[in-house]
């Protein structure tokens, strides 16, 4: 990915730009407002990364001037205000998604590697196939190699999400806002326990295993681990 | 107190208004009265000297010559006298009356004119200067001419009051004056209270107060206003400063932890797989103390009212569903039972997300707290018509006199030590019950602790 990362606190731009280079991705570095306008508009980016709190121009201006610009390259908004009115501020701004510091490095991969797939053309499937798992999104209904596999709603619309960021990582707290729509900490495992509830159900009868763990971020639906 | 601060004051402008409304509307009331009795008056006068001119012009037909002249002098000889007589022969010479002569231009038609007499006509002593006066004056038969004048004599009674009054107006208005400076005073003296308590306030000491001063009015309401305020400031500031208390407390402890082991770590060469274990502790860590201080500040929020943004229709049965759906699983990995006791079309206004914290808190506690087997249930419904939901599981419990006390911040219970969780839980479900005016209660489940929130009746 082409990402540009518009972040004026040095030392977290420093490893920020380390970090997703080591993990392959091409970044571009603005420190400030300005700078930032303008290599947006002029770049070619998969995804910006833009700090909400930015000298000469903060982060939600410079996603509405690109967006007055029909650029819709998409916006990742980062702030230490992290209340669900500053979300909402964010988003409606035109920012794609939010996140609030601090916050974990695989979250922030997993959040930037979701907002660059979704802008290939996604065409709203009736059926979803990975290996022989396929869900059928109008019928409700999941078989694996043919075998119907009965799920409740939650796991139903859990294994969608997952289907449909099939290969992506996707953290617990993706899963807890966007299947569950919590925007709170639940302290306790529920989601791994759902995880694992549902690997019981699509995975246990089954080779290969196609709900995998990735230590230290989250989950991932795939074929090859 | 200072003057020019007492001149610059309300009151004492409004006291100055009043007081030239007051002269004004005297003095009008006063013309007016004026006026009407004069013309009264006149009428009165006139007529009386109308008559008496005719009286003596009867009296001249019907006598003879000199007895004219003799009835004007025993008229003027009385005390009581208040005209002036003129009897002037046909030649113009002065009959009687003691007048210099017979003044020009006035009509002899019987009539009563006003008309100005040049002093030096009018018999001596009885004017300094001419005189306006009502005069009706006659021509007799044998060419004599008879002129009866009224001494002007103003109303005296009515004179004297109003001059009273113009004496006893400077009177008034110091009177006014006074009063005026009084009640200025009196309301400088009050706001100087207020302006001094806010000073104070200002200075540090936030548990001053405003006085009440028992009159009911609109001071009183005005400090009771004020009082409520500081209140409400007084408890979000102590609330801060509890919130810095327990950031100093509990969050020291662990990063003081946290330094240490990766100091530690670096005081040797280790091998890659011990630096790798280190920092992967150093991370459960810090996402430990990020935990425990995003629940700090959130309830710090919700006590300040500072998420009401979130405020929509919440729909208490749907919510209990989701809930349910999402901890079920974590509840029968640990043998528990989750019970859903639907309640279907109970809403209340308030923040879903919030709620749902505060519940997934609940649920959080009693997945935690309730023995393998046991069964938790999560109840929707109304109450005496009141949205209700509540938390029961078949654990422990909590003591009564224990019940208030782990509301409180950082509070865990001796024999859940061994529990995982920041204490925080309880304390931001109170925060939540009370940023929805919902009321929080724990009882007894017999076994169990049955936590429930009753909010303030919606359906009424």
């Amino acid at each position: 990915m082409r990402i540009l990362l518009i972040e004026d606190d040095t030392r977290a731009a420093e490893y920020l730009v380390k970090g997703l280079r080591e993990c392959g991705h091409v970044v571009d570095h603005a420190a400030d407002g300005h700078d930032g306008l303008h290599l947006a508009l002029t770049g070619r980016y998969d995804v910006i990364v833009a700090d909400r709190l930015l000298p000469g121009r903060d982060g939600l201006s410079i996603v509405r001037m690109l967006r007055a610009d029909n650029n819709a390259t998409p916006v990742l908004v980062l702030s230490a205000l992290g209340e669900v009115d500053d979300r909402v501020a964010g988003l409606r701004a035109g920012g794609d998604d939010y996140l609030t510091k601090p916050y974990s490095f695989a979250e922030l991969l997993a959040r930037l590697d979701a907002l660059c797939r979704r802008r290939q053309p996604y065409v709203a499937e009736r059926a979803m196939q990975v290996a022989d798992l396929v869900l059928d999104v109008h019928g409700q209904t999941v078989t694996r190699a043919g075998h119907p596999i009965r799920l409740q709603p939650g796991e139903f619309r859990l294994l969608e999400f997952l289907m449909r960021h099939a290969d992506q990582v996707v953290t617990r707290t993706m899963l807890l806002e966007q299947v569950w729509d919590f925007h709170f900490d639940p302290h306790t495992n529920v989601i791994d326990v759902q995880i694992s509830r549902l690997r019981g159900k699509i995975d246990k009868d089954f080779q290969p295993p196609l709900l995998h763990t990735v230590r230290g971020a989250g989950y991932k639906l795939s074929e090859s681990p | 107190m200072n003057r020019p601060r007492l001149l610059r004051t309300t009151a004492l402008r409004i006291a100055l208004r009043y007081l030239l409304a007051y002269a004004l509307v005297l003095g009008a009331a006063l013309g007016a009265m004026f006026w009407w009795t004069q013309g009264r008056h006149d009428t009165q006068r006139d007529a009386a000297l109308k008559a008496e001119l005719s009286r003596l012009v009867d009296a001249a037909h019907g006598s003879a010559g000199a007895t004219l002249a003799d009835a004007i002098a025993a008229r003027m000889a009385q005390p009581t006298n208040t005209h002036l007589y003129l009897l002037v022969a046909a030649d113009g010479a002065v009959l009687a009356g003691g007048w210099l002569r017979w003044p020009e231009d006035v009509d002899a038609d019987g009539d009563v004119h006003r008309q100005w007499i040049d002093e030096e006509l009018l018999p001596p002593g009885r004017f300094d200067d001419d005189a306006y006066l009502p005069v009706a004056a006659s021509r007799l038969e044998d060419g004599r001419r008879l002129l009866v004048a009224a001494v002007v004599d103003q109303p005296g009674a009515l004179y004297e009051s109003a001059e009273y009054l113009l004496e006893s107006l400077p009177l008034a208005l110091l009177l006014a004056l006074a009063i005026g400076a009084h009640t200025a005073y009196a309301i400088l003296r009050r706001m100087d209270v207020i302006g001094r308590t806010a000073g104070e306030i200002m200075g540090g000491d936030l548990s001053r107060r405003v006085p009440v001063w028992g009159h009911d009015d609109e001071f009183d309401a005005l400090a009771l206003r004020l009082n409520a305020m500081l209140d409400r400031v007084q408890q979000l500031v102590r609330g801060m400063r509890e919130v810095t208390d327990n950031i100093a407390h509990d969050l020291r402890s662990p990063l003081a932890r946290l330094r240490n082991q990766l100091e530690v770590s670096l005081l040797e060469r280790r091998s890659a797989e011990d630096y790798r274990n280190t920092l992967a502790r150093a991370i459960d860590d810090c996402e430990q103390l990020i935990r425990t201080f995003n629940a700090l500040l959130g309830i710090a929020q919700i006590e300040a009212g500072s998420r009401r943004g979130e405020w929509t229709t919440v729909d208490l049965g749907a919510l209990a569903d989701d809930l349910a759906e999402l901890y079920a699983p974590a509840a029968e990995d640990k043998g528990q039972t989750l019970l859903r006791d639907n309640g279907r079309g109970v809403t209340v206004a308030g923040s879903r997300q919030l709620l749902a914290q505060a519940l997934g808190n609940l649920l959080d506690n009693a997945v935690k707290y309730t023995p393998e087997g046991g069964t938790i249930r999560l109840r929707v419904g109304r109450v005496d018509g009141a949205p209700c939901i509540s938390v029961a599981d078949s654990g422990p419990g909590i003591p009564a006199t224990e019940r208030e006390h782990v509301l409180e911040r950082f509070v865990r219970l001796q024999d859940s030590r061994d529990a995982t969780g920041n204490g925080l839980g309880l304390s931001l479900v109170k925060a939540v019950a009370a940023m929805h005016k919902a009321g929080l209660t724990l009882s007894d489940a017999h076994p169990g602790l049955i936590v429930s929130l009753r909010f303030a009746d919606r359906a009424a």
